[in-house]
């Protein structure tokens, strides 16, 4: 089918974020999965450029393949097609092994290193808020060659100051000082990489290789990169800007809602006029 | 054949001490001993101490409840149905528990070395993050950490003596005491067969020192032993047994029945309070059994999660809508 882009009125940020995250996978890799918009994105990239992408759900099912979107990664749908329905247990040695390419995280805060919060909001000792806690993200984050973080972009969450380090980023704390390293120095032999993209609401990220210093790539439809470093408490580098996020073609928006998400339960259809 | 292992929901209940230490089966909202956490939180368990490869709504009723003084993981929440677990938020800011942080992996593995009878497991994970911040041992801080059932560190570093592959992190084991499992089968002698994703059943059932499983049925033992090789679990393994159909709702059952969405979404929503949650037990745990629990759900509301079993999901039922 032909790239034909959608016109604005015809998607949505979720849809927009969705084949943003999609187009960061390759066919042929190994992509581990969380429950929400990465399964969404994933599963687009499965059925347009990367059908021979081997899909890892966390909590066992190993090169699945669902013929719809699992509510979680837990749910029956996950195995259904799978080369191996196992446990958390192959899920993480898998990892660890060194298997996997690419992840899919979320996140509450990010600093400009790919530093990820998860866990509380405030002083961990007396927290604000406590939150869900850092499931696999750390360990996706660690093993992983590369991690693709989708968030919601709120000034309060793009912080030089994470409450919590959660989830390692380029630059980490070397225990028991809690100095800031190069990951590189911390992983020895298991370092294969790091954050690669962050896909918020207004733009999508990268990693500077050797600062490890996020910057801001493309503006998503309507945002400016003034408007985009407004929205960071870093000072946000938009000397590499690459213009706008692609937006969505029409086959991606028709896998996304015709055949991965009809019911609508991670990504809402825009309603047509 | 030996004794029986058969027992009922309130003896299962009753094996578990005020002060024991606790793990589960399944995974966030999925294949959770519902029906035995409800029974505990209707004899007033105390100090409980639960440590788990990941929580769920299971770890929430526990919590809300005050039957927990330290919840030992990495992840609470409802996955889509509630973003985050918020009873363990409330309690862990008033200070009334004591939260012990992991990585997932990390208990993973922790489960995977009591399973085998090693003291420890050597990881890399997480380097470099707030897990393993020496101020935040929060076990260590409360003076807890004798070295008997609690580990006498959080974690320890070591260079890899053996290739040369740098910083290594050694998790000590998840000694529990008591493994709660809710699953598809049991046969009589213990055997287990888990259908779907078994998740962290296998080593958990094998790191606690009592292990009990609720089924959805019990099987003969010789319909499981003519297939060897879809049992998840050895008989031996398994100290007791009982029979508790819908006993995991309102987690969801691979092939028996899906999450029950609403419910949870209910539960998350009227749970943010103290007082939300003294209502909400109330309303579906005290003064109730299981019988009665799962008439007050309906005959319609279980229909429409019941998994088609072709598919092993609920075709009716999609996102607790």
């Amino acid at each position: 089918m032909a790239t034909e882009y959608a016109s604005p009125e015809e998607y949505g940020l979720a849809d927009l974020m969705c084949c943003a995250a999609a187009r960061e996978v390759q066919d042929n890799e190994v992509v581990f999965a969380g429950t929400g918009l990465p399964m969404v994105a994933i599963m687009l990239a499965q059925k347009t450029h990367a059908p021979n992408l081997k899909l890892i759900f966390e909590a066992g099912t190993l090169d699945g393949r669902p013929p719809e979107i699992p509510t979680s990664v837990g749910d029956a749908r996950c195995e259904m097609g799978a080369s191996r329905s196992s446990g958390l247990y192959d899920a993480f040695s898998i990892a660890q092994r060194g298997y996997v390419d690419l992840g899919f995280l979320g996140g509450a805060e990010v600093d400009e290193y790919g530093n990820v919060n998860t866990t509380c909001i405030g002083d961990y000792l007396n927290p604000e808020l406590r939150l869900t806690g850092s499931g696999g993200n750390p360990d996706i984050n660690s093993f992983a060659k590369r991690t693709v973080f989708i968030m919601a972009h709120e000034k309060r969450r793009f912080t030089p100051n994470v409450s919590y380090i959660t989830s390692p980023g380029w630059r980490v704390k070397k225990w028991p000082g809690g100095e800031f390293v190069h990951r590189r120095e911390l992983y020895g032999s298991a370092y294969r990489g790091g954050p690669s993209a962050v896909i918020s609401t207004a733009g999508v990220f990268r990693f500077d290789e050797q600062s490890g210093k996020i910057y801001l790539d493309t503006c998503h439809p309507g945002k400016t990169p003034d408007e985009i470093k407004e929205m960071c408490y870093f000072d946000l580098d938009i000397s590499r800007v690459n213009g706008e996020t692609l937006p969505p073609n029409r086959e991606e928006l028709h896998i996304i809602h015709e055949v991965l998400d009809p019911e609508q339960i991670f990504v809402p259809m825009v309603k047509k006029g | 054949m030996s004794i029986s292992k058969r027992i009922t929901l309130q003896q299962a209940a009753e094996i578990i001490t005020d002060g024991s230490s606790l793990t589960f089966s399944g995974f966030t909202i999925w294949r959770r001993p519902m029906a035995i956490v409800f029974e505990l939180i209707r004899q007033h368990k105390k100090n409980l101490h639960l440590i788990e490869v990941n929580g769920g709504s299971h770890t929430e009723f526990l919590v809300g409840a005050g039957c927990v003084d330290i919840w030992e993981s990495c992840w609470v929440g409802h996955e889509l149905y509630g973003k985050y677990g918020a009873n363990v938020s409330r309690k862990v800011g008033n200070k009334e528990i004591i939260v012990e942080d992991y990585s997932h992996a990390e208990m993973m593995f922790r489960f995977a070395a009591a399973a085998n009878g090693s003291p420890y497991a050597v990881t890399q994970t997480s380097l470099g993050t707030d897990i393993h911040n020496p101020e935040y041992d929060m076990l260590g801080r409360a003076g807890l950490r004798d070295g008997k059932r609690i580990a006498k560190h959080k974690y320890q570093f070591t260079e890899d003596p053996f290739f040369g592959a740098g910083s290594q992190v050694l998790i000590p084991a998840a000694k529990v005491d008591v493994a709660i499992l809710c699953v598809q089968q049991v046969g009589e002698e213990g055997t287990v067969r888990v259908n779907g994703q078994f998740y962290s059943d296998p080593e958990v059932a094998r790191a606690a020192d009592i292990t009990i499983v609720m089924a959805e049925e019990i099987v003969p033992e010789e319909y499981l032993r003519r297939n060897a090789d879809q049992n998840t679990i050895a008989s031996f393994e398994v100290d007791h047994i009982l029979e508790c159909p819908f006993g995991a709702h309102p987690t969801g059952m691979f092939g028996r029945y899906d999450v029950d969405g609403a419910f949870l979404k209910d539960f998350y929503g009227r749970t943010r309070t103290q007082e939300g949650f003294d209502d909400f037990a109330k309303e579906w745990i005290h003064g109730q059994d299981h019988m009665s629990y799962l008439e007050k759900l309906g005959w319609s509301r279980m229909l429409k999660l019941k998994a088609n079993t072709a598919l092993n999901y609920s075709v009716r039922e999609k996102g607790g809508k």
